[in-house]
């Protein structure tokens, strides 16, 4: 009786644990040829892997999957073998890591631009003016400036620009804020802040879109030769991992560079807006 | 804040229209966690009995190793299955970095102190009568160590619920080991993260609602147990 | 051929002693009471007359062969803890529990219901219910059924009815007797019912700190102690008489002095007590009949002290005309005095 009952309760919960762990996956198959990409959070938040990728094993047969991390993070994954090919922005970083042997046969791909928001007021009156102007003129002011400070692309490209307008990076200074978070987070801090932080235009498209085309920060520079974010596609050094699939890697990045990938590139829309200017070599 | 609002529908479109994207998160999110705390449960319970009901030299320093292990960061115990799996570890040659398995390995070095600590805890309490009792109605020792694991079955209950709860919803095993790749890797607190960092707060919202209606999907069918 | 015997058992917690018994002996079949403060190592002797524990050093010898926990032999043998533990189940699992784990399917349900109306619970109305729905006295009732419904050859009773309501210890007491008149069953009764134990037990056993100190009601006299002139010790009773030790205890200040019923003697006047003895003036509070002797039993108190005297039919004539009330003089060897 009470014993039976017990059993067959004790027996119920058994065979639910079991299907749990029997319940299929939904995965994509694709014939075993899987090419691993490590790249920036901005092509995939875009959505632009997204749309490039069916395109991509449309053409080759090659399933493509990627892990969007900090450039910093992608370029580590390589030099440890872990991934097959390398899709990022930070040229300084990737000539150095080419020099270091950890990748081989970089080529340009694309680019996208930074913008220098902030808020409409403007309290450091940089609007209109190049960045060499704006980011002094920020410092002057003692404006909150917004700083990704996670080592992530934007914020390499972003130490780069104080340094090359000639001022000292401005590491402990009360209003320069790092947050060490993404680039949406980092720029609602600068709203709530009213400061001034440096975004790549396809995450600043989005917020706009999330605020209805009216966002409590604006475009105050852009179109300054040093704000272009160059995207660059590496392979991961076969003589140092052998283990990668170093075929698979320079057909992704062949067919990036090619003329049908870059009109793709060229055609890709975020909001009915272009983000990524193709120039392959 | 209307994003809560459109995240309280946007969940239910998800689940009811069979969105492929959501059902592949939560399919990776229950395997996973399934196969960590099987794992766990399977190690866990009889460490902790053992933890609990026995004796022997050094207990006190296991004891105060595994309390401490209940404070592992989850981005922590990332980085060092990463180190282990990553090709150039220990354990490259497997092939678990960017794979289910090895998250379950995180999960499992997540859950397994929880899992053993609790159920020692569980135990300790157990009545002192209850030994003698069973031996005393003629239980062998087989039997006595059934018998004793299904009187502390609500400790060992909470003990596995609550190291599940900490599995399922974890994100830094997930994100450091499993990398987030979509269809393969991309658990339900992955895909949380990267809707949050792409600005689409309601179907992170969403995504959230789906993983607290896991969460009580099985806490249903375990309260199923403990009524008894 | 005694179904219990134990040599040299000695056992102890954390490196505490807390028994050390030479010799004892159960014969099948009898009821056996304890009787001791608490701490005495009753409970301890009970666990390891259960099989529940192994002593630390010395064996129990059970039907005539060594025993140890976990032999099938010992499942014949059941405790009821003081404090009885129920399992999280229903009552009918809980009494079914022992049959259930021995393969005992068959008869399952006449031998619950059986133990369960032993112990004067109706089973159709408790069979059902659940662990934390039942009484103190239901609870223990319980658990002396889950032991009754094993027809157990022995039964082990820890202080059973030192906690539960008045019915309840008249139910438990008439069951346990009842499954030695059914099953011949052998009771080991460990209670503080002194009254109950000299009505139904053929033996009593006195334990104090761990030690087994004979048959019978022994008297007990707490320190502190004082040096006295002879070499001996001495103890200062309220009223102020001295009563006297030989010996030295290791610590005069918590040293207990145990006095044999049997040394002592009763006399209605001092001129009377030996001249061998000491003496002391008490007055008599009791006096009955030894259940299966014709010795007599009585209790005399001196200066707030109880004691115990057991008066052999040789002795009698001179207390024919000793009525509760009067004033008696005990009559003791100090070198008699043994300490503990």
């Amino acid at each position: 009786m009470d014993l039976l009952t017990e059993r067959i309760r004790t027996g119920v919960a058994i065979i639910a644990f079991a299907a749990m762990l029997c319940l299929p996956g939904a995965t994509v198959q694709a014939g075993g040829k899987v090419l691993l990409l490590a790249t920036t959070t901005s092509t995939d938040n875009t959505g632009l892997l997204d749309y490039l990728a069916p395109r991509f094993t449309g053409d080759t047969g090659i399933e493509l999957r990627w892990t969007a991390v900090g450039t910093g993070k992608a370029l580590k994954l390589g030099q440890n073998c872990d991934v097959d090919v390398l899709l990022v922005h930070a040229p300084a970083a990737e000539k150095k890591y080419v020099a270091a042997g950890y990748g081989v046969d970089r080529r340009r791909v694309m680019y996208n631009d930074f913008v220098i928001i902030g808020p409409g007021r403007d309290p450091a009156g940089i609007k209109g003016r190049s960045v060499a102007e704006a980011l002094p003129a920020i410092r002057r002011a003692g404006a909150v400036f917004v700083s990704r400070g996670d080592n992530s692309g934007t914020h390499k490209k972003e130490l780069s620009l104080w340094s090359g307008a000639g001022a000292d990076i401005p590491d402990k200074e009360p209003w320069y804020i790092q947050t060490g978070q993404g680039m949406l987070a980092t720029i609602n801090i600068a709203a709530e802040r009213r400061g001034y932080t440096l975004t790549d235009r396809g995450t600043y498209i989005k917020y706009s879109a999330n605020h209805g085309g009216n966002p409590p920060l604006q475009i105050l520079v852009e179109g300054d030769s040093c704000l272009r974010n160059q995207y660059s596609v590496m392979l991961v050094n076969p003589e140092r991992c052998p283990g990668v699939k170093s075929a698979l890697a320079r057909a992704f990045a062949d067919w990036l560079v090619s003329p049908r990938a870059q009109k793709l590139i060229a055609d890709f829309r975020l909001m009915g807006k272009q983000l990524f200017v193709p120039n392959a070599r | 804040m209307d994003f809560i609002s459109q995240g309280i529908l946007e969940a239910f479109r998800l689940l009811l229209s069979g969105d492929s994207q959501t059902y592949s998160a939560v399919a990776a999110t229950v395997k996973v966690s399934s196969m960590s705390m099987a794992v766990s449960l399977a190690i866990g319970i009889p460490a902790g009995f053992v933890l609990g009901y026995t004796d022997f030299p050094g207990k006190k320093q296991v004891r105060v190793t595994v309390d401490t292990m209940l404070a592992l960061p989850t981005v922590f115990i990332g980085l060092l299955v990463y180190a282990f799996v990553s090709s150039r570890g220990p354990l490259g040659d497997l092939g678990l970095l960017f794979t289910l398995k090895g998250i379950a390995i995180g999960q499992t070095i997540l859950a397994l102190p929880i899992v053993t600590a609790l159920c020692a805890s569980a135990v300790e309490q157990m009545d002192r009568q209850l030994r003698v009792t069973l031996i005393s109605l003629g239980a062998d020792r087989l039997r006595l160590l059934k018998t004793s694991l299904w009187e502390v079955r609500h400790g060992i209950l909470a003990a596995g619920l609550t190291a599940y709860g900490r599995v399922m919803t974890e994100v830094g095993i997930s994100m450091m080991v499993g990398g987030n790749i979509k269809w393969q890797t991309r658990t339900v607190t992955t895909a949380i993260a990267l809707e949050t960092s792409k600005g689409q707060f309601a179907m992170g919202f969403a995504l959230g609602l789906v993983l607290i209606m896991i969460a009580l999907t099985v806490n249903v069918s375990v309260s199923f147990l403990r009524r008894k | 051929m005694p179904l219990y015997q134990a040599d040299n058992l000695s056992h102890d917690y954390n490196h505490k002693p807390v028994l050390q018994i030479g010799q004892m002996e159960i014969p099948a079949g009898s009821i056996t009471g304890l009787i001791g403060p608490n701490g005495s190592g009753k409970s301890t002797l009970l666990r390891l007359l259960a099989f529940v524990e192994e002593p630390r050093r010395g064996e129990i010898r059970f039907d005539g062969h060594p025993a140890r926990p976990f032999d099938p032999r010992v499942r014949q043998v059941t405790l009821l803890p003081q404090t009885p533990y129920l399992l999280k189940r229903s009552v009918f699992q809980n009494v079914a529990y022992g049959l259930v784990i021995r393969g005992r399917r068959m008869d399952l349900q006449s031998r619950v219901w059986e133990a369960l109306e032993m112990v004067g619970l109706a089973p159709g109305e408790f069979a059902a219910r659940r662990w934390d729905q039942l009484s103190g006295g239901e609870a223990q009732r319980v658990a002396l059924a889950a032991r009754l419904a094993l027809r157990p050859r022995v039964l082990l009773l820890d202080e059973p009815i030192s906690s539960v309501d008045a019915a309840s210890a008249q139910l438990i007491k008439e069951a346990s007797l009842q499954a030695r008149k059914q099953w011949d069953t052998t009771l080991v009764i460990a209670s503080h019912d002194w009254l109950w134990l000299n009505e139904v037990c053929d033996d009593i056993r006195h334990l104090f700190r761990g030690h087994l100190l004979g048959s019978g009601p022994v008297t007990l006299v707490f320190g502190p102690w004082k040096p006295a002139g002879d070499g001996g010790v001495e103890k200062i009773l309220p009223d102020g008489q001295r009563l006297k030790a030989a010996g030295r205890p290791d610590d005069p200040e918590t040293a207990v002095a145990v006095l044999d019923p049997h040394q002592l003697t009763l006399s209605s006047r001092a001129s009377l007590v030996s001249p061998d003895l000491s003496r002391l003036e008490g007055t008599l509070i009791q006096i009955g009949i030894e259940k299966n002797s014709d010795r007599l039993v009585a209790t005399v108190v001196a200066g707030n002290i109880r004691f115990a005297v057991n008066i052999g039919p040789e002795d009698r004539p001179g207390l024919d005309s000793v009525v509760p009330g009067a004033t008696v003089w005990l009559g003791y060897d100090p070198r008699q005095v043994k300490w503990y």
